[in-house]
């Protein structure tokens, strides 16, 4: 089977001292960061970038995916045990798992919420692999037209499943686009939007758009609104499940994996958004659905497994058609291009250490994150008693001189600073930023295959729906944003969201 | 009626945006300063992608802006007083100091930039509500005023310094701990591990 041949080649890479090491590495910050309130995977990522520079492009990503996936599991350390979810993703987790806490089963809680999300893990690995070569091979007969069409129906799609207003979120789409656009034209070499400054030539640092929306915005909302930090009261109690426990995990187990495996490729969806629909599920086919939010099991169980999994499968649109599926992939992007890799089709045969080693590296992840996180539990605990106000200046330091390091320019922090003050406003006026982050990615791809394309077919736009490939895409995405029309739909998800 | 103030300014900021790319790009009607080549929907020139984005973010935030009209309501949180003042006066006060030292010549590593954003968001700071605001991004220019002429060490001083003003649980001496910390953690991490290129002491004496 060339599968398994090609995961005994990932696995020799993944295995390698310094993989070992840098998957160690960003588990255990993935974790911290998970751990902590404040700060998420985006703003971290976007810091670790300019360290990743030095390393071998697949030892960068594979640091860089731990960071992720490691955070799905830290957030839910402390939605349990403190009913305050350290990543989005784990707010339903705090739901019923605080619950538990309360009801003196943390332990039990913590435990289900690991060895569900290693499960879960594990399953979306294989996915990955086994569908990555697959999507792969239809992705190569994709010319311009076709893959302008898939990137339009991919902004559409994240931003149909962005928080909040759909009509906002797709105009925030455009503005990414429009940021994009700043620097020099890739076909005639004309500056555009740079004003005369030769650092923007390059087009506005990627780096400091993330940073400064995510990083600094983030900072000043958390000073803005001081919550009075919770104390952990009770005991974690014993970590083994009992019979009855472990009986009804298994089937939210198995559902949560299989959501999550889904609605992970979808873009714009990723682990939120799959907790989320994990939950719904399980109060509505759980024998045991009513009990949810008293302190179920399912309910931990189930988003826990869900939010693991989609964070995997996640990686598939990036790996296979060069796509970022959220911000976080869209710094997946970033990292792979600044290491001079173009993310596309071609990566799994130009880049096979790369792509089978970071899906093997996955596995192995979460298997560290499995002994990182239950034996080693006290230890994350104690790092919540860090208060933020020795926590949020060390960020800045980093923020800044991880922004300098870039290209060794205060003009990058001045950007990041500008961005700060946008993502600010953005946040003060609901404008989701995660879309924009994604259109700023996506922007300039689009635009070179949209020139492609028109210049291919004479100018002639029937080119998009006489392609059969393209019609379809542009169908699909037509429907997504005709379904969002229908009010009903549209209430479904602001329920599905805002819980 | 039941106004979102928050759409109604997010239509706005949109559609702003979105008339000076056109003015800027060309593609507004025959108005503007046409910098970039349309061409044809052929061949398109750099302009032509821009005109079509920024054609189509105008019409999306002027869709924000008229459904926002009966959307809501979703205000605003209430401004006081000293807010718009502090905000207008820090604006100013930001413009005037870029104006005049880019009109003096003083250009050096946008040195100007830095003074300005650094004063204008202190001066925001004076009001409560826009206390974090102004000083977690008046550090941020702080430090990237002093890195190049005084050095790492210094200019993370200084951030930490006006940082943490921003927070009231803040003492003195939590501060400077904080701040050696900080400097010997980035010292391990930056220099000796990573080896990034930074002055870390004053480079104007030696």
């Amino acid at each position: 089977m060339e599968l398994f041949a090609n995961l005994a080649h990932g696995f020799g890479v993944a295995l390698s001292l310094d993989n070992l090491l840098f998957a160690l590495l960003g588990a255990l910050i993935g974790t911290a960061i998970g751990v902590l309130p404040g700060i998420g995977p985006v703003a971290t990522i976007s810091l670790l970038l300019p360290i990743t520079f030095g390393q071998p492009a697949t030892t960068a990503i594979i640091m860089l995916a731990g960071i992720y996936y490691g955070a799905q599991y830290g957030g839910s350390t402390t939605a349990i045990l403190l009913n305050l979810p350290g990543e989005v993703s784990s707010v339903v987790t705090a739901l019923d798992g605080y619950k538990m806490a309360r009801n003196g089963r943390a332990g039990a809680a913590l435990t289900i919420a690991a060895l569900g999300s290693f499960f879960a893990g594990s399953v979306a690995t294989l996915v990955v692999a086994a569908s990555g070569p697959m999507l792969t091979s239809v992705a190569l007969s994709f010319g311009p037209a076709d893959y302008f069409s898939l990137m339009l129906l991919g902004l559409i799609i994240s931003a149909v499943l962005a928080q909040g207003s759909v009509l906002k979120a797709i105009a925030m789409v455009v503005l990414g686009v429009a940021l994009g656009l700043v620097g020099t034209d890739v076909q005639t070499g004309q500056q555009r939007f740079t004003f005369g400054v030769p650092e923007l030539s390059d087009g506005l640092g990627f780096v400091s758009i993330a940073m400064g929306i995510f990083g600094l915005g983030e900072i000043i909302l958390n000073l803005e609104r001081p919550e009075a930090r919770q104390v952990m009261s009770g005991k974690v109690g014993s970590l083994m499940l009992t019979r009855e426990e472990f009986r009804r995990s298994v089937p939210a187990v198995l559902r949560g994996t299989a959501i999550g495996s889904v609605l992970g490729i979808l873009p714009g969806g990723g682990a939120s958004l799959s907790a989320f629909g994990s939950y719904m599920l399980e109060r509505k086919i759980s024998k045991y659905g009513s009990t949810l939010g008293t302190g179920a099991i399912e309910g931990v169980a189930g988003p826990e497994s869900a939010n693991n999994a989609a964070a995997q499968t996640s990686f598939i649109p990036l790996l296979t058609l060069g796509i970022p599926a959220n911000a976080v992939m869209a710094l997946m992007v970033g990292a792979l291009i600044i290491q001079g890799i173009q993310p596309g089709p071609r990566m799994v045969e130009a880049q096979p250490d790369l792509f089978w080693g970071l899906i093997c590296s996955m596995w192995v992840g979460n298997l560290m994150l499995l002994v990182i996180n239950l034996p080693m539990i006290g230890m994350w605990v104690k790092l919540l008693q860090v208060p933020y106000k020795y926590l949020y200046p060390a960020i800045l330091v980093f923020c800044a001189i991880g922004v300098y390091s870039l290209n060794n320019s205060v003009f990058d922090v001045y950007q990041t600073l500008f961005f700060g003050i946008l993502g600010y406003i953005f946040s003060k006026l609901q404008m989701p930023a995660a879309p924009l982050l994604i259109g700023f990615v996506l922007g300039p791809m689009m635009e070179e295959h949209l020139r492609r394309a028109m210049l291919l077919s004479r100018g002639d736009v029937g080119v998009f729906v006489e392609r059969p490939i393209s019609a379809t895409l542009l169908a699909l995405a037509a429907i997504v944003l005709a379904a969002m029309a229908l009010p009903a739909l549209r209430s479904g998800k602001d329920k599905a969201l805002a819980e | 009626m039941k106004i979102s103030t928050k759409d109604l300014w997010a239509g706005g900021i949109l559609m702003l945006l979105a008339f000076i790319g056109l003015y800027i790009n060309g593609g507004l009607l025959g108005f503007g300063l046409e910098q970039h080549t349309l061409g044809s929907a052929r061949r398109m020139g750099p302009g032509y992608m821009p005109m079509l984005v920024f054609w189509l973010q105008f019409g999306l935030g002027a869709m924000v802006f008229i459904l926002a009209l009966t959307n809501g309501p979703d205000p605003l949180e209430p401004w006081t007083k000293l807010d718009l003042t502090t905000l207008a006066i820090s604006v100013a006060v930001g413009i005037i100091i870029w104006r005049v030292m880019e009109g003096m010549g003083v250009t050096t590593n946008y040195v100007q930039v830095g003074i300005a954003c650094f004063v204008a968001l202190l001066v925001l700071s004076i009001s409560p509500a826009w206390r974090p605001l102004g000083l977690v991004l008046a550090s941020f220019a702080i430090f990237a005023l002093l890195l190049e002429p005084l050095g790492l060490m210094l200019s993370i001083t200084a951030l930490c310094v006006i940082s943490a003003l921003a927070d009231r649980e803040h003492n003195p001496i939590s501060i400077v701990g904080m701040s050696v910390f900080l400097c010997i953690l980035c010292w391990f991490v930056f220099i000796y591990e990573l080896d990034i290129r930074v002055p870390l002491w004053p480079t104007i004496f030696g």
